[in-house]
């Protein structure tokens, strides 16, 4: 089918409201959306991934991001990495609430993997973005 | 040597969830996720010598 066909079918076919409820459950779990569908593979490689992804970053002496201001910095800056967090869904609530990755501790800031650790958890967070919009292309029809 | 694994690590899991979204078939998914693999690395490593020598 050529892209502008593609274009018009979306446009008059209306994205289901269940494509909205299995986006929002991507999202908050990661791999769920899939199974969802009953891509199985899909599942296990992707929220695999980005399972994996976020407890190597925690492993790694990790650091997430909030809205308190840590070390002078102002709130603004916290706001672009935090959303990044935030695609990590039911892993950054559960640490936030548990208070797992978010002190400004020196002693994971001395670790030599901090850093990488910082990229793994932002990185799990982007990942499942991605993830959560596949599957929601897959539940509107907009991808076998 | 830490480093460089901890950067194998990071290019596959990437790539994994790339290759899956990407493409339509199974076959070209494999690919393209391999490809990206690859970039990952050797970008990385060019990278890393490009900085090696900066001081």
């Amino acid at each position: 089918m050529v892209k502008a066909e593609k274009i018009e079918l979306e446009r008059r076919e209306p994205t289901p409201g269940s494509a909205w409820l299995i986006g929002a459950v991507a999202w908050f779990v990661p791999g769920a959306g899939h199974v969802m569908l009953k891509k199985w593979w899909r599942a296990a490689l992707m929220g695999g991934a980005v399972w994996l992804c976020f407890f190597l970053g925690l492993a790694m002496g990790g650091h997430m991001f909030d809205l308190s201001t840590g070390q002078g910095s102002s709130t603004i800056l916290q706001v672009p990495p935090m959303i990044a967090n935030l695609g990590s869904g039911i892993l950054y609530v559960v640490s936030w609430l548990l208070s797992i990755g978010f002190a400004d501790d020196p002693e994971r800031a001395r670790l030599a993997t901090y850093e990488y650790g910082n990229t793994f958890l932002l990185i799990a967070g982007l990942l499942n973005y991605l993830t959560m919009l596949d599957a929601f292309d897959i539940a509107a029809g907009r991808k076998p | 040597m830490r480093h460089f694994f901890v950067m194998t690590l990071f290019a596959a899991l990437a790539s994994v969830v790339f290759g899956s979204v990407a493409k339509e078939t199974p076959n070209e998914r494999v690919i393209y996720g391999v490809k990206v693999f690859a970039e990952f690395m050797v970008i990385g490593l060019v990278l890393s010598w490009i900085l090696y020598f900066i001081p």
